[in-house]
């Protein structure tokens, strides 16, 4: 494969996830979004607040990806009316991350634990 | 009054020649655009994919018919492999290594390039599973029972005593999941739009990357095909094709089939396997408000040990969703690995929360569970 198409499809890995993973409500409060912005919402597969390393788990039906992410000082945690730290997070929560893509990768603007219903 | 008894009449009439639907079907009334889409998608369903048209280099099959066949839609005799791993009570899905879906087959290229035959198992893995093909009729309904419908019949504390709990999975982001074995998906669209990526690796706009060989890149030179390698028309048309596929209607039950639909309720099979259920809104019309018979509450029920596989999402690898019963006429292989041949015997394996059910079919008369069976059999 030619690098021009990996190129392309790894820009649109990290925009699919808008728009597939997300319930619609959230995937319009994010279309307006500039371009350089990338939102997930999955599952935290692992988290190291040492290193500010955060994965997530993110994919479209049985087809899952790993998607990395560095958390920076400045990032901001949030679970509801909290303000948990990074250390706090743990495999299994579900978070929405808000982020860019620089030149060493994806950077975490914010990322914010969802409360998920448990009937 | 007249006129009225002649309206009743040849009402009546008309549903009695309503033609039966066939597996296989699109649902009566659709329209007609939406008929030349089911047409249409059938053509991108029964395509057979090449390495040069995106085939792998991963892959379970070379086409959504080689599984789901005779006729499209249908069951197919393959059986795939799962892996994930279970560290309680979190679900790894193992997607850094490759699953939870572990492709079996590789293209020549990807063969030539590092020697393998199918995908490396997850070392991580703490269990396998093995999956059947399911039929796919009827889909596009169980697509549109809203999630409070499911809600409604969960009861994860069995507050009722009757041995039985129910729970939805919920997908990575949270959302209530209903399709797969582990009911862990969320959405038809999604369930498709995946298995295209997952059994072929037929990537689309919507999952426009290849999956890792094992958790390590694909070599260079070994996927011919430009990323997405489907359309979205494509895509779009196979997920109406399926959406589309109607449930075969039951054949008519005669006197043993009919005493076994009474039995099912007694025995407490319709606890999970709820006979019907209703469609919420779609602007479609043939699939909007429809009540259809489901034979699912689309909840994950702890099953007992002896069919414990892996887990996904919130399902433990105890828990399965309630299969739903649509086609049983034309199965043989049952439950979610095929490990039964006969209805009998995927009765008995039911474990867990399916005992009690499982129990009072075994205490039913020789005759009675004739008749049960037969009722099943006219699914």
């Amino acid at each position: 494969m030619q690098r021009s198409i990996r190129t392309a499809a790894l820009t649109a890995i990290l925009l699919v996830p808008l728009v597939t993973s997300a319930p619609a409500d959230w995937r319009a409060l994010n279309s307006a979004q500039p371009a350089a912005s990338y939102t997930y919402q999955g599952t935290v597969r692992a988290v190291d607040a040492r290193t500010g390393t955060l994965e997530l788990i993110t994919g479209v039906g049985m087809s899952l990806r790993v998607v990395r992410m560095t958390v920076a000082p400045t990032t901001r945690v949030a679970a509801g009316g909290a303000a948990p730290r990074l250390a706090d997070l743990k495999p299994g929560d579900v978070v929405r991350a808000e982020g860019r893509r620089t030149t060493t990768g994806l950077v975490a603007d914010r990322v914010e634990k969802l409360a998920v219903g448990t009937p | 009054m007249t006129r009225l008894r002649v309206v009743v009449v040849l009402g009546l009439v008309a549903l009695g020649c309503q033609k039966p639907v066939k597996p296989g079907d699109p649902l009566p009334g659709l329209a007609r655009a939406e008929r030349d889409r089911f047409d249409r998608g059938k053509v991108v369903f029964d395509s057979v994919f090449t390495p040069e048209t995106g085939l792998g280099p991963l892959f379970n099959a070379t086409g959504c018919g080689e599984c789901h066949e005779n006729p499209a839609g249908g069951r197919g005799d393959e059986v795939e492999v799962h892996a994930t791993a279970f560290h309680a009570p979190v679900c790894d899905p193992l997607a850094q290594e490759g699953g939870p879906v572990i492709q079996q087959h590789t293209t020549p290229a990807l063969k030539q390039a590092l020697g393998i035959d199918q995908e490396p198992f997850p070392p991580s893995a703490t269990a396998r599973a093995m999956r059947t093909s399911p039929v796919i009729f009827g889909r596009g309904l169980l697509d549109l029972v809203p999630d409070s419908v499911l809600l409604a019949y969960a009861d994860p504390g069995d507050r009722n005593h009757d041995g039985v709990k129910g729970r939805p999975n919920r997908f990575l982001d949270g959302r209530i999941g209903r399709f797969g074995r582990k009911a862990f998906v969320p959405t038809l669209r999604e369930f498709n739009a995946g298995a295209f990526a997952a059994e072929m690796s037929v990537t689309t706009p919507e999952q426009p990357t290849e999956e890792s060989i094992g958790g390590k890149p694909i070599p260079t030179g070994v996927d011919p095909a430009a990323d997405p390698e489907i359309t979205q028309e494509a895509l779009d048309l196979a997920d109406d094709f399926v959406r589309f596929l109607a449930p075969p209607t039951p054949l008519k039950p005669g006197k043993d089939g009919r005493r076994g639909r009474e039995l099912f309720s007694q025995t407490g099979c319709a606890t999970c396997h709820i006979p019907t259920l209703r469609t919420g809104y779609s602007p479609v019309p043939a699939l909007s408000n429809r009540q259809f018979a489901a034979y699912t509450d689309l909840l994950l029920h702890d099953m007992g040990a002896d069919l414990a596989d892996i887990c996904l999402g919130l399902a433990t690898p105890a828990d399965f969703r309630t299969e739903p019963l649509l086609d049983l006429r034309g199965a043989e292989h049952f439950l979610h690995d095929g490990r039964a041949t006969t209805l009998e015997q995927a009765v008995e394996l039911h474990g867990g929360e399916g005992s009690g059910a499982r129990d009072r079919f075994r205490a039913l008369s020789a005759a009675d569970r004739a008749a049960l069976v037969a009722f099943l059999k006219s699914l």
